[in-house]
Parts: C-alpha cells; structure tokens; sequence
C-alpha cells in the first residue's frame, strides 16, 4: 500500500566499505514508512555503552537496497565537500563555534539567574529588604559570572548532511537509475521472496541467527514478535528429509512457522510450511 | 541559523544541527532508555494497538534522533591522518589511554577503530582539515579493507560496549609454544619491531604494513620447518636454532680458537670482574657436555663465592642477557643437610644396584664361550618366553596388537588396540599453508572488572576474534587448524555478523571418554 503513493522523498544511501548505510533521520523515517526494517549498527549517543538499543546508522538489506533502488528512490550520497571552499568552511566553523559560545555564556547567565531568584523568593516572600538583598546578589552575579571554554556545550554531529560546513547541496539527492541488477540466482531469489512478503504487508529482517533468510512479522517489529522463518529455497531443488525436519524442529523452537519460499517462473512465490502432527 | 529556518521547508536537511539553546539544553538530558513494552501477537487494526504503535515509534525515533552533545572541556581533541590511517591526540588523553592507543616519536596514536568508537562514546572529537568529522565521515573515512572493514569494526564496537580490552592481532608478536614453555623473552627486535603497538618514528600504513611483515614471517617459518623433518625442531625461535648442534657442525669453521680445544669451562667459576675480558663466542660453537658444567650450589658451598658468574653468552639464546646471580638467598633455601639413610634404606639402595646388575655377570651367559652360544641361550630364553604363543599368529610380519599374557590397565589396553588414534585440532596444523582466506582480527581481554590489563604487559588474551558473516562459507577443518594454530592455547571465537546481529561460534576440541568398568 506505501508503494503506491508516489515517493515523497529520495532516500540518502551512502556506501561504508560497500555496505549501504543511512544518515539522516529524515530518510530512516523515510525508509521505515515503506516498511523497510533494516539494522541499527552505531552506538546510541544517550548510552554509547551497550548493545541493547543501538543508534544510527542504519544497515540495509541488500533486498531492502535493491528496493529502494527500483521504486528510485536510492540515491548515492557519498561526495564529499569540495576542496576549493575548504578555507571558507573553516572560516565559517569558527564563527558559528564563537557565536555558539556567546550566546550559551548569556543562556548559562539566565539560567543562574533564575535559579537564584527561585532560591531567593521560595524562602523569603515578603519584605523589601530580601527584594533588596536580591538585586545585590544578582548584580554580583553579573560581575563575578565567567563561562569558561571547556564548558561550552559542542555537537558531535552524528550525520554529515546535518554538518552546516560541508554545504552540501540537494544535487545528489536525485534518484538514481538502478545501477547493477544481480545476477547471482541466489539473490534474485531472495529478492522475490522479499518483494512478495513485503508486497503483503509484512515486514522482514533478517533471520541469520534463525537459521533462515528472513524473519516475518505481521507488523512493525517494534510492536510485534516474528511469525514465521522465511527459507529461500529454488522450485528445483531436491531437499534431504533431514534438512527440513531440522529447520522445522528448529523454527518450533523458537514458536515460530519455517516457511519454505520458492519463487515461481511468473514472479509469484510458493509457500510451504511444516508443522508437527501428533497422532495419539 | 539552524534554530530559525526550523519553520521553513528547506530546514528538513539541515535541522540535525543544534542550536545553542538546544546545546544548552542538552546539559539537562536524561540518560535512561525507555522500557519497552509488550509486544501485541498480531494486528487487529484496534486503535489500542495504533495508539501504542504511534506511541513507541515516537520514542524510537526521538531516541535515534538525539544528537551527542559534549562539553568542549569533556572532549579530546585528535586529528585524522589519512596517510598513516591513525589518528593523532591533539590533548591529553583521558581515560580510555589505559586499554587503547600507542605511543610512537613522542606523540599519541588512535587506530581508526579506537577513534571512532570514541567518538561512538563521546570521548573524542576528531578533526580533519580543521573541521571536526562527523560520525559518518568516522565510519566513511576510517573504515576499509586496509584499515578495519565495517564487519569488523562492528564486532570491535560490540565488544567494546560489553566493556572487553580489544586490540588488533598481530601474529608476529605472538610467541610460540615453545618459547612461552621456556619463558624466553620475547625478542620482539629481531625485527626491528617494538612490542606490539609501538612503532617507529616514522609508521607507515598499520595494516598493510604488518600484513606484509606477517606474511614474510610466515613463509620465511614455513620454509624453515619444511626442511626440518624432527617436530622439536619446529619449534625452535630462529635465535636459539642458530646455536643448536646441527647447524654448528657445518660453522665450526668460524668457531672462536677458544672452543677449539673443547675444554671450556661454560660456566665461569671465576670471579664477576673478570668476565668482561671474555668476548662473546660466536653463536656457533660445540655443545660438548663433559665441558658444559652447571654450579652445584649445594656441594661446592665453599668453594663458590656468594656471587655466581654469568654462563657463557654463546650458551645463551638471542638476546637474552643474564647478570650476575646472588647465590646466597638461594642457597639458604636449599636443604643442605648430608642425606643419613637408615639401614633398610641402605639396604634397599644395594637391593638396586644389585637387580641393575650387567649382563656380563649372569652366570649363563659367563657360560657362554662364544657368539654361537651366546645366540643359542638368546633363543632358548626367546623361546621360553613365547610358550603359549600360537606360532602363525606371531612368527609373521602381522601379529597381533596385544600378548594377553602381558598384564597391563584396561585403558592402556583399550589405548593399544585402538587402531585409529583420534587426533586433535592442532595435529598436522603448523604444517598447513597459511591462507589469506580466514584470519584473527582482534585480541579480546575480558574487562576491568575482571582483570587488571594493562597495555605494557597484556598478558594472555581470553579469546581472539576471527569475523565472518553468514554469507561466506563455514570454516572448513584446515581453516580451523591454521587458526588454532596461529592462536595457541588462547581459543578462536569466530564473529558471525548477520546484518546488525552479531552471533559468536567456537569450534572446540573433544575427546571422547572412554569409560572403563573394573
């Protein structure tokens, strides 16, 4: 249903040792509209040290890339600023770094200042004398106030779109041709069987640790548990009984259905699963 | 800027960009990740259940969102130097010196990986061209085959986050079985290489620079022991081979005069002053043994002075330097009472002597006036002992595996008549060709809180990470047995990086047990 509306917004793919990579909040929201999952990969800035909730980036699965890539809506942003206004960039970072500090030593002055005046009128409530007292304090605090400049608060810019100094234009936000179809069997395969699930609503990630090619959820995985092991398989391929009995022993495990995913000769896919008949 | 074109359209890219008050504001913020709740089974398009969708995607997106704000004073600052692929500490280092980063020419080194964790943690803040890298010019610009590829810094980064020590491997330093058994030390400047991390003034690309030094290394070693067929020779490091017995045959030629008697008194009774005078012999020399004497401290009490001498720097191996040994405490420690037997003990002892007694004083053989006869006795001795065994089971070239009249354990014999001997992971592994395929990317040290590490002396690594991802192959045997091999007795976990999961495997030695019942 997402991919029916025309593409609102190219999504910024940028390539890290061949590995697509998205940024900027902007297209993992993007991303994750179209019902694409892929794998947070960065520390969370909140709490860099743990691996239970990760941050950005974003790793796409080759079938997620693929995806994007077709509906055109991938775009390589890999280009870097341009050495000629490299002097003016860094002009510009120092100002904008002074200008930052200005306004933070006034912001971290105000903010001293009505902490004060929050002490001062919760114990004294009346009197002209602690209104006086108070003037005095304050005044003493706008001459004795410094702001020093470790203290100054910076960003460690997590993207670098977001990086005002390398003014990347929206240029390379056009979308791209499909660059390389693959034509290893194996992915095409599994590109299918990507395509169709995720053309049925389902969302998908993949399913290494599972044995299988795909997890499928029947919503956001955020919300949802997985119901189903996807295994590609091809229509012609002849399976040993002993395979399939340890994919199914295994996908009733973990509680969830194997599904056996052939992709067919007219672009559809055929679907089989197993399941443990007890006869008593 | 940033904070006032919030409204317009164009702000979309640019709105990652904090605006002083934000930055202010980020003092403030909370640390706590919020809980996740229970997932639904399945959508029944209830508006509950849109209601809670809405709600943890926005507190998912607001927590991929946060930016990392550091106070200036918090931050080191380094700069990227694509050159070298290492980053330089522009300040002092903080905490995280303690288990990363190297020194070399007087000035502080990051690997990429270190660098971009840290910057991951908000500990340092990198800069090129004097402007500061973001974490995705981080992971573009740091990241690649020569440095750490993307898998491997993401394993390097989970393990870190789970608090491990994770350094780079570096097969060079490692030292061999062998050499830890002797507890030689290591000769690290055989190379002209410092410990592991340090480098020289001037390093060259990390990576390919120890690549291609391991490389060398490993063929020069593969060479050596292909041409050594004893498995204890295999073993030797270079310095001590130079001075074993075989090569030395073929040197005596440049032997100093001074062995040439063979009289040498290794190890020099002598006084401490006098040793100077001594020039260190060649490496190749004789090892005569009747010359080669070692202190008995117990015996010579007054002969020795308090201060033993140093051996003979020729009996030395490499680059081993031994001072002068104050024996004193040593001897102390030594029981140097005369051994008083009791009479049964003595008896015993002539016991011995007399059950060790020669051939030439058995009366039979005294008997005996010829070879002739001699050989006669042999085989009527031979003769009475193979009584009771079948002739055509045991006078041809087969015989059976076991004489059941030989009493020996139920697993010895179990042992003996096993006909295929199982064998272990590192049988037959130093004779592999090393691959380029499979090799061990990272050192792990358990954390802190664990044990001390310290990055002068690492000490034994708790594992060594080979990465790999479900899309490449299984290791095979011969790939298990070069790693296992490359990491002796420290085991190989191998990383299986499935997109943003990360699975950790190992592929262990097992015996069967045998079970005996008596």
């Amino acid at each position: 249903m997402e991919q029916d509306r025309p593409p609102p917004q190219v999504v910024g793919v940028t390539l890290c040792d061949s590995a697509p990579l998205l940024w900027r909040v902007q297209d993992l929201k993007e991303v994750r509209a179209r019902g694409l999952v892929g794998g947070l990969v960065g520390s969370l800035p909140r709490t860099p040290r743990q691996n239970g909730r990760l941050g950005r980036p974003l790793l796409l699965l080759p079938e997620e890339e693929r995806l994007l890539t077709e509906l055109h809506a991938k775009a390589n942003a890999n280009q870097g600023a341009g050495g000629v206004q490299l002097r003016l960039q860094v002009q510009q970072h120092q100002e904008e770094q002074k200008r930052s500090f200005e306004e933070q030593k006034i912001i971290a002055l105000q903010d001293r200042k009505s902490a004060l005046l929050r002490a001062m009128t919760s114990s004294h409530t009346d009197s002209a004398a602690s209104d006086e007292s108070l003037r005095g304090r304050l005044e003493a605090l706008d001459r004795s106030f410094t702001f020093p400049r470790s203290a100054l608060a910076v960003q460690l810019s997590t993207s670098r779109a977001g990086l005002h100094h390398c003014s990347e234009d929206r240029a390379f936000l056009r979308a791209q041709q499909p660059i390389t179809v693959q034509d290893d069997p194996r992915a095409a395969a599994r590109y299918q069987v990507f395509g169709d699930l995720r053309g049925r609503g389902f969302y998908l990630t993949s399913a290494g640790k599972f044995g299988g090619d795909f997890l499928v959820y029947p919503g956001d995985p955020l919300r949802f548990h997985a119901h189903f092991i996807a295994v590609v398989l091809s229509l012609d391929l002849s399976l040993s009984p002993l395979d399939v009995l340890a994919v199914a022993r295994l996908g009733s495990n973990v509680k969830k259905t194997v599904l056996l995913c052939s992709p067919g000769r007219g672009g559809g896919v055929l679907y089989t699963s197993l399941q443990w008949s007890g006869m008593v | 800027m940033a904070d006032q074109n919030k409204t317009g359209t164009d702000a979309k890219f640019y709105n990652e960009i904090l605006s002083p008050s934000e930055l202010f504001a980020a003092r403030s913020r909370s640390h706590k990740i919020p809980v996740r709740g229970q997932k639904d089974f399945f959508p029944d398009d209830s508006d509950e259940q849109r209601q809670r969708l809405e709600q943890s995607l926005t507190e998912h997106w607001s927590l991929i969102s946060e930016e990392r704000v550091e106070k200036l004073g918090n931050l080191v600052k380094a700069t990227w130097v694509p050159s070298e692929k290492v980053v330089e500490l522009q300040s002092p280092a903080g905490k995280f010196w303690q288990t990363m980063g190297f020194s070399a020419g007087g000035k502080q080194f990051l690997f990429p990986e270190e660098a971009l964790y840290l910057m991951e943690c908000g500990n340092v803040q990198v800069f090129y061209q004097e402007l500061p890298l973001s974490i995705q010019d981080g992971y573009e610009k740091f990241l690649s085959s020569s440095t750490v590829r993307l898998q491997e810094y993401q394993v390097f980064g989970h393990l870190k986050r789970l608090g491990y020590v994770v350094l780079r491997f570096d097969p060079s330093s490692e030292t061999s079985s062998y050499a830890k058994q002797l507890n030689l030390p290591q000769s690290h400047d055989r190379s002209g290489k410092q410990l592991k991390r340090k480098r020289s003034a001037s390093p060259t690309t990390p990576s390919s620079h120890t690549e291609a030094q391991e490389e060398s290394t490993a063929d020069r070693m593969e060479e050596d022991t292909c041409s050594r067929e004893s498995q204890e020779d295999k073993k030797y490091p270079e310095s001590h081979r130079a001075i074993s017995p075989k090569t030395s045959s073929t040197q005596t030629a440049t032997a100093s005069p001074e062995d040439g008697g063979g009289g040498t008194t290794w190890w020099m009774e002598d006084v401490v002053g006098e040793r100077s005078d001594q020039q260190p012999a060649s490496a190749a020399s004789r090892w005569d043994f009747s010359s080669i004497f070692f202190p008995d401290l117990g015996a010579s009490r007054e002969l020795l002075s308090s201060c033993l001498a140093s051996p003979h720097p020729s009996l030395l191996p490499g680059a081993l330097a031994v001072g002068v040994c104050d024996v004193d405490p040593w001897r102390s420690r030594i029981n140097l009472r005369d051994v008083k037997m009791s009479l049964k003990e003595q008896m015993r002892e002539e016991e011995k002597r007399k059950r060790r007694s020669d051939i030439n004083k058995n009366r039979e053989v005294r008997n005996c006036r010829n070879w002739a006869e001699y050989r006669e006795l042999m085989e009527r001795r031979e003769e009475r002992r193979s009584k009771g065994r079948p002739a055509h089971l045991w006078d041809g070239e087969v015989t059976p595996l076991h004489d059941p009249r030989q009493p020996i354990p139920t697993g010895e014999l179990l042992d003996k008549i096993s006909v295929i001997k199982s064998t272990n992971l590192l049988e037959g592994a130093s004779r592999l060709q090393a691959s380029d395929e499979w090799r061990i990317s990272f050192n792990v040290y358990q954390p802190d809180t664990v044990a001390d590490f310290k990055k002068s002396n690492q000490g034994k690594p708790y594992a060594r990470m080979c990465v790999c991802s479900f899309d490449g192959p299984v290791p095979d045997l011969r790939a298990i047995k070069q790693l296992a091999f490359r990491s002796g007795d420290v085991p190989v976990v191998f990383a299986v990086v499935d997109y943003g999961d990360i699975s950790f495997y190992t592929f262990k030695d097992f015996q069967l047990p045998t079970d005996v019942f008596l």
